[in-house]
């Protein structure tokens, strides 16, 4: 069990908007018998804005959020597709890059850290899958999501770039499903399955793009009448979830899909209660995937 | 697997009224380009398929279209290789995603040229050349920045899934950005306030939705996504105040003084007091949900050990102007995909699924 212990970095979005993701995964990955040791010192990744202004303070501060994994000796677990990319991006240009790297930790040493480059940056979805397993999350499965169809929401920056994620085959990734499989769900193949929810264009580009994406999105789910749409990462989440509405505004249709954090798709099917993983919180009402699953229990 | 199923987008505005799919069985042969199918189909069965096409070796950019959903050249894909890779028996192909379809796989490359013109793609010297008869000389580094983006050879793969051009036919689309950035951060070039006001006009540059598609599509690694990225970091530079750069300098302050966003009070520093009040109802909404954090409405706390952080920010701070970041090499990296078991439902079957 022990071996399963990862250094937490939460991101901001699972301490600020999304308190149901940070809560839902602590409780499942107890169940998956995953430790996580959070990394309370950590800071924001920077989001790709960061990185806009000043790159080399981002990477500084990213290096600065590795060393901290690097001092408790593991690898560093995300639930956030951007924090994932981020802290994958400053991985990769500090280890292929030798001058890079040493001066980062010219800076670094000024708060006595260092980056060495021995924490693997990882996300909650691939640890399920490779480190707890598909089988064992089968036969842990007590109320499985027969009666469902899923719509997996992969969110950019858990697919692409290749060459810094390189999980799986940006253009057909399969995780997802084959976690929804595994639940004993039916996966619903969508349009926007690979697709941008059009979060990181929101203060700029709101009305012109963010929230024509979050509407093509959450209807090409809602056209294969998926029950609920599902995503590993916390920006998506609120995106397709909290701005849903004005999305509908924008194209003058009712939408009204469920968005659901991965983890309380999984707290589902291994039997927890959809309160506890935060199913209320929700902006569009989740109400009808709670009778559902009450009832097949 | 002897034969596979090639299927191909149809249309001729001339007598179809809308788009339709024909299939062609043939052969799978080992080599075999995307394109040698084409061919085969188009001289053994049925001479009327329309496609572009030129050199056959990735260079020319000719034969750019969807293959499976995503934009790429043609001439570059294997068959054998995109049947293993979407674990399937047959090939679609489609033109160019984002653009109007003009014939079978033949696309409207006119209006991506229109776009084109606006950001001045050619050399635009900051001084004559040097009295002595000698070269504009540059810097290893400095050739360095336009190196992956002077690559581009116009194919419009990276267009054909662009999240923001899909969103809005207003955007600039990634390769013409690209090429904005090619110009603008060359050292002997002199037009670089010129061409980051033709990228920031409607602030086009900030639409990019950073979904890194553009870069994932192209056939040449030209990055578009990078540059995209390096064109913000310059117009910042320059002074230029956008939304973004606003957002960018929100994201720097709260490392520096919490180390975690302060998503609370976001809304009203990004955008004022009156702007704020529009999102009234939306935080009203959040607070509701218990989707707020109420404490961060009066600043927050810190992250621990957050002395570091301003030590590393400060330092930081003085050392970046030294530094010269290099742009990724990532020719060449590859990822490992262990998990070929799943065969991928097919939503590309529908009528019309490339509109």
């Amino acid at each position: 069990m022990s071996q399963l212990k990862y250094a937490f970095y939460t991101g901001c979005s699972a301490k600020g908007v999304a308190p149901e993701l940070y809560k839902s995964t602590y409780l499942v990955a107890e169940k998956l018998g995953m430790e996580l040791i959070e990394l309370e010192a950590a800071t924001c990744c920077g989001a790709g804005a960061v990185q806009e202004k000043d790159e080399f303070l981002s990477l500084t501060i990213n290096a600065r959020n590795l060393a901290l994994a690097e001092e408790l000796g593991l690898d560093l677990l995300t639930i956030c597709n951007t924090c994932t990319v981020m802290l994958r991006e400053t991985k990769f240009k500090l280890d292929n890059d030798p001058d890079l790297k040493a001066a980062v930790n010219e800076v670094l040493a000024e708060a006595g850290l260092e980056y060495k480059g021995t924490s693997e940056v990882t996300h909650f979805l691939w640890e399920v899958i490779d480190a707890v397993g598909l089988d064992k999350i089968r036969e842990m499965v007590v109320r499985p999501l027969k009666d469902f169809n899923i719509a997996p929401f992969y969110g950019c920056h858990i697919i692409r770039p290749v060459y810094l994620i390189g999980y799986e085959d940006p253009d057909n990734p399969k995780s997802i499903e084959m976690l929804i499989e595994a639940l004993g769900g039916n996966p619903k193949d969508h349009e926007a399955r690979l697709a941008c929810c059009g979060f990181h264009s929101f203060w700029s580009a709101e009305e012109e793009v963010t929230l024509r994406l979050t509407a093509m999105d959450t209807k090409a789910a809602k056209e294969e009448k998926a029950d609920f749409m599902v995503t590993p990462c916390p920006l998506c989440h609120t995106q397709l979830d909290a701005m849903q509405e004005e999305a509908e505004e924008k194209i003058g249709v009712n939408i009204n899909m469920p968005i659901l954090h991965l983890p309380q798709m999984i707290g589902l099917a291994l039997g927890m209660n959809p309160k506890d993983l935060g199913l209320h919180k929700h902006i569009v009402p989740t109400d009808e995937i709670i009778k559902k699953i009450t009832a097949s229990a | 697997m002897e034969f596979f199923n090639l299927k191909v987008f149809r249309y001729d505005p001339t007598k179809d009224e809308k788009p339709y799919y024909q299939t062609y069985r043939l052969p799978v042969e080992k080599g075999m380009t995307v394109l040698a199918a084409l061919f085969k189909a188009k001289e053994e069965q049925d001479p009327t398929i329309s496609f572009r096409y030129n050199c056959r070796a990735a260079i020319c950019g000719s034969c750019a279209m969807k293959i499976n959903g995503h934009g790429t050249l043609a001439c570059k894909e294997q068959v054998t290789k995109i049947l293993d890779k979407y674990n399937t028996d047959t090939i679609v192909v489609e033109p160019i995603g984002n653009v109007k379809p003009l014939k079978d796989l033949i696309f409207d490359f006119d209006y991506l040229l229109e776009k084109f013109k606006k950001v001045k793609p050619w050399f635009i010297p900051k001084a004559p050349p040097p009295p002595d008869g000698t070269e504009y000389r540059q810097s290893p580094y400095e050739h360095h920045k336009i190196d992956f983006a002077s690559d581009c050879i116009l194919c419009a793969s990276c267009v054909s899934e662009c999240n923001a051009l899909k969103a809005n036919d207003e955007y600039l689309s990634p390769f013409v950005l690209a090429k904005a950035y090619r110009f603008a951060a060359d050292s002997r070039d002199g037009a670089k306030r010129e061409r980051l006001e033709a990228v920031l006009d409607h602030l086009n540059l900030e639409w990019c939705v950073r979904c890194w598609q553009c870069t994932t599509n192209c056939p040449k690694e030209v990055q578009p996504y990078e540059n995209i990225i390096r064109l913000r970091i310059m117009a910042a530079e320059e002074g230029f105040k956008t939304p973004g750069e606003r957002h960018a300098e929100i994201f720097e302050e709260d490392i520096k003084e919490r180390g975690l966003l302060n998503e609370m009070l976001l809304p009203i520093r990004q955008e004022g007091v009156i702007g704020a009040l529009k999102r009234a109802p939306f935080g009203i909404k959040m607070l509701f949900k218990g989707k707020a954090n109420i404490a961060d409405f009066f600043g927050g706390h810190k992250v621990k050990r957050h002395d570091e952080v301003v030590k590393i920010y400060e330092k930081a701070k003085e050392k970046g102007k030294q530094v010269q970041i290099r742009i990724p090499q990532i020719l060449g990296v590859v990822y490992e995909d262990k998990r070929k078991t799943r065969k991928r439902a097919n939503f590309l079957d529908k009528e019309g699924g490339n509109q």
